[in-house]
């Protein structure tokens, strides 16, 4: 009875253990609102270097976003403060350089509506791993707002990792060791101070109830009397050492580290990339999301300002792409990059003359709706949706344009 | 095998002090790491993010906030064991104990599992605060002057103490045309995904009436507000040790 029960408990155990230990199949992105998704920032063209690396080896994440005109008001805006971010589980990678249209992004910066910003996330691979990298924007008081997701594999040994900087001093340091056997020497050296005087108190043993017990009889005004002379000499001894140690290590560490300066911050300004005007403007006239079909239905008026004729290729919305597979092929590059290779279907003639306005109706159907936990948009209380929408003309050029408006469920 | 002492057989001297010494056994550790573990809890909450990383370490909050975190424990424990033991280790014990806690969990917590290097994640020192406080506390035996004294020296020199170890962060690097310290660089480099740049609160306040002297002005500010601090936890700690339970207890 016994046996079985002890058997029965390892079994939980095991079970328990391999459900906790095995790979994490996502990161947050489908816990957040789909208004977050979809009306906060619209990343596209996100790729990374190398699937796969070692140890040591640099991983550059390159990608645009633009912060959507249709930024829900009841969420503080990247037009205030943002840093641009890599996602990914901790160290795993150090960051070498971030760039924004050629900005270094080592500080926040903040991110106007409707501009296209690239950027350049240049990592070095630290310890070895299988890593789903996203770029992500922390915006101040809002959040992570996080990108499209990438795997990537990392080989070799963490043992080879090392991360050498120059200072402006002339001194070339290896980040991961700089400075921890001189922080550790001192927090020993107080640590045994401290534990001297500890010591000596403990050197009085047995200590709790005799002297409980003394305090007691002698009575609080006169439990003073148990204190003695060698305990005040000693008092006074520990007192001027500490002293003298803090003044003298102060001295001592400006004299070895005379140049210094206080821990930098503040914000910079990103620059703007001149860029063409896009020729096309589209107005969103009607949005349907039918919920058992999963199955979005946009009417669009759209007016077509270039020289050639232009069709929808796509429609990115809350970093779903569903792709028109008679105008672009794109493949999911993993098993979860979030493509849907045929699923945006356009009602009618696809194609805008130039110089044309036209109303086009465009469906984007697919399961993935449902699987990224999208459908939850119909108990938003603001019922708005946003995307981004990329036409080509046949030469493959390719113009983006921001839609959005209120989104109406249909429930049958 | 030697008889056990009938029940009402009154102890010998050697005997009482056996029992004594071995209740100091049970007694002592249990309370090393019950101070560790409460210390440890109180700090993460007043303090956390200041201590956990090397690059939050300013000149003016993290020593502001951080000796009225430790003044709490110091002045409740401090009271407690002058009280009802006459022992003044109650500062430098917590510290102590604070200080253990803190390393094993840098080390286990943020480098073992977290893979932060450990050189960005050591705990600070403060254990010189908790001597300077239990030795003015014997030498004063006066709780005001410990607090006048022992409450300004630890706020005033929380920084000067810790500098030995922060002054070799401090040192500037170039990184991409922009001056950043070594350990800037770190909080750069080694990603946080959670904890962008922004939410350091790097030298945020409106104390700048002395132009450059950032540090001074914050430590004088620093220790002002330790001595009431230092107040209030051994009132509250006088307050522990009237509780009718715990005389009950012991």
């Amino acid at each position: 009875m016994l046996s079985r029960m002890i058997r029965s408990i390892a079994l939980c155990w095991l079970a328990s253990l391999a459900l906790f230990t095995s790979p994490a199949w996502a990161h947050g992105e489908k816990a957040q609102q789909p208004v977050l998704r979809m009306r906060t920032l619209h990343w596209f063209d996100v790729d990374v270097s190398a699937r796969r690396l070692d140890v040591g080896q640099t991983l550059v994440v390159k990608g645009s976003f633009v912060p959507s005109h249709a930024w829900p008001e009841h969420v503080p805006s990247a037009q205030q403060t943002a840093f641009l971010n890599i996602g990914v589980p901790g160290p795993a990678f150090v960051r070498l350089d971030n760039r924004i249209n050629g900005t270094p992004g080592i500080r926040s910066s903040s991110f106007k509506a409707g501009v296209q910003y690239d950027f350049v996330i240049t990592l070095k691979a630290r310890t070895p791993g299988r890593y789903h990298v996203h770029p992500l924007l922390n915006v101040k008081d809002a959040g992570p707002i996080i990108g499209p997701g990438i795997w990537v594999e990392v080989g070799g040994s963490a043992a080879n990792f090392s991360n050498t900087v120059k200072t402006l001093t002339g001194q070339e340091i290896d980040l991961e060791s700089y400075g921890l056997a001189n922080a550790a020497g001192w927090s020993a050296l107080w640590a045994m101070i401290g534990l001297a005087w500890f010591g000596y108190w403990l050197s009085k043993a047995p200590l709790v109830l005799p002297r409980f017990r003394r305090v007691v009889e002698l009575g609080n005004d006169r439990a003073d009397e148990m204190i003695t002379g060698r305990d005040r000499k000693a008092a006074m001894l520990t007192l001027t050492v500490t002293l003298l140690l803090v003044l003298g290590g102060y001295f001592w560490a400006q004299e070895r580290w005379p140049i210094n300066t206080p821990l930098q911050t503040g914000k910079i300004e990103t620059a703007q990339l001149r860029r063409e005007p896009s020729p096309l403007t589209v107005r969103m006239d009607e949005a349907r999301y039918r919920i058992p079909g999963r199955s979005f239905r946009i009417e669009l008026t759209v007016t077509n300002n270039c020289q050639s004729t232009v069709s929808v290729g796509e429609f990115n919305s809350g970093n779903l792409r569903f792709v028109n597979a008679k105008v672009l092929q794109a493949q999911p590059r993993d098993q979860d990059d979030l493509v849907a290779p045929d699923a945006l279907r356009v009602d009618g003639d696809a194609t805008i003359a130039p110089g044309q306005t036209r109303k086009i109706v465009i469906y984007a159907d697919d399961a993935m709706w449902e699987t990224q936990r999208m459908t939850t948009m119909i108990t938003s209380p603001d019922s708005v949706i946003a995307g981004m929408l990329f036409f080509y003309d046949a030469q493959g050029k390719r113009w983006a344009v921001e839609i959005s408006g209120p989104m109406i469920p249909l429930f049958g | 095998m030697t008889a056990l002492p009938h029940p009402d057989q009154p102890l010998t001297p050697a005997e009482a002090r056996r029992v004594d010494a071995q209740l100091d056994w049970v007694i002592i550790p249990l309370f090393v790491l019950l101070l560790g573990a409460v210390f440890s809890f109180e700090f993460a909450l007043l303090v956390g993010d200041w201590d956990y990383w090397i690059d939050w370490r300013d000149r003016r909050w993290w020593p502001l906030v951080t000796p009225l975190a430790l003044s709490t424990l110091s002045g409740v424990f401090g009271y407690a064991f002058w009280r009802l033991l006459r022992i003044p280790v109650g500062a430098t014990l917590s510290i102590l104990a604070l200080t253990g806690a803190a390393w094993l969990s840098r080390y286990l917590n943020f480098h073992g599992f977290a893979n932060f290097p450990m050189n960005m994640v050591f705990p600070s020192t403060y254990i010189a605060l908790g001597l300077m406080i239990d030795c003015i506390l014997l030498l004063t035996r006066s709780f005001f002057f410990t607090g006048v004294f022992g409450g300004f020296l630890m706020g005033l020199l929380i920084y000067p103490l810790n500098w030995p170890m922060l002054a070799p962060f401090m040192v500037p690097v170039e990184m991409h045309g922009m001056l950043l310290t070594v350990a800037d660089t770190m909080g750069f480099q080694y990603v946080r995904t959670a904890m962008p740049e922004y939410v350091r609160i790097i030298e945020q306040s409106t104390l700048r009436t002395f132009g450059e002297a950032v540090t001074p002005v914050t430590a004088v500010f620093a220790g002002f507000l330790t001595i009431l601090s230092y107040w209030l936890w051994v009132w509250i700690g006088s307050l522990g040790v009237k509780a009718g339970w715990l005389r009950k207890a012991v």
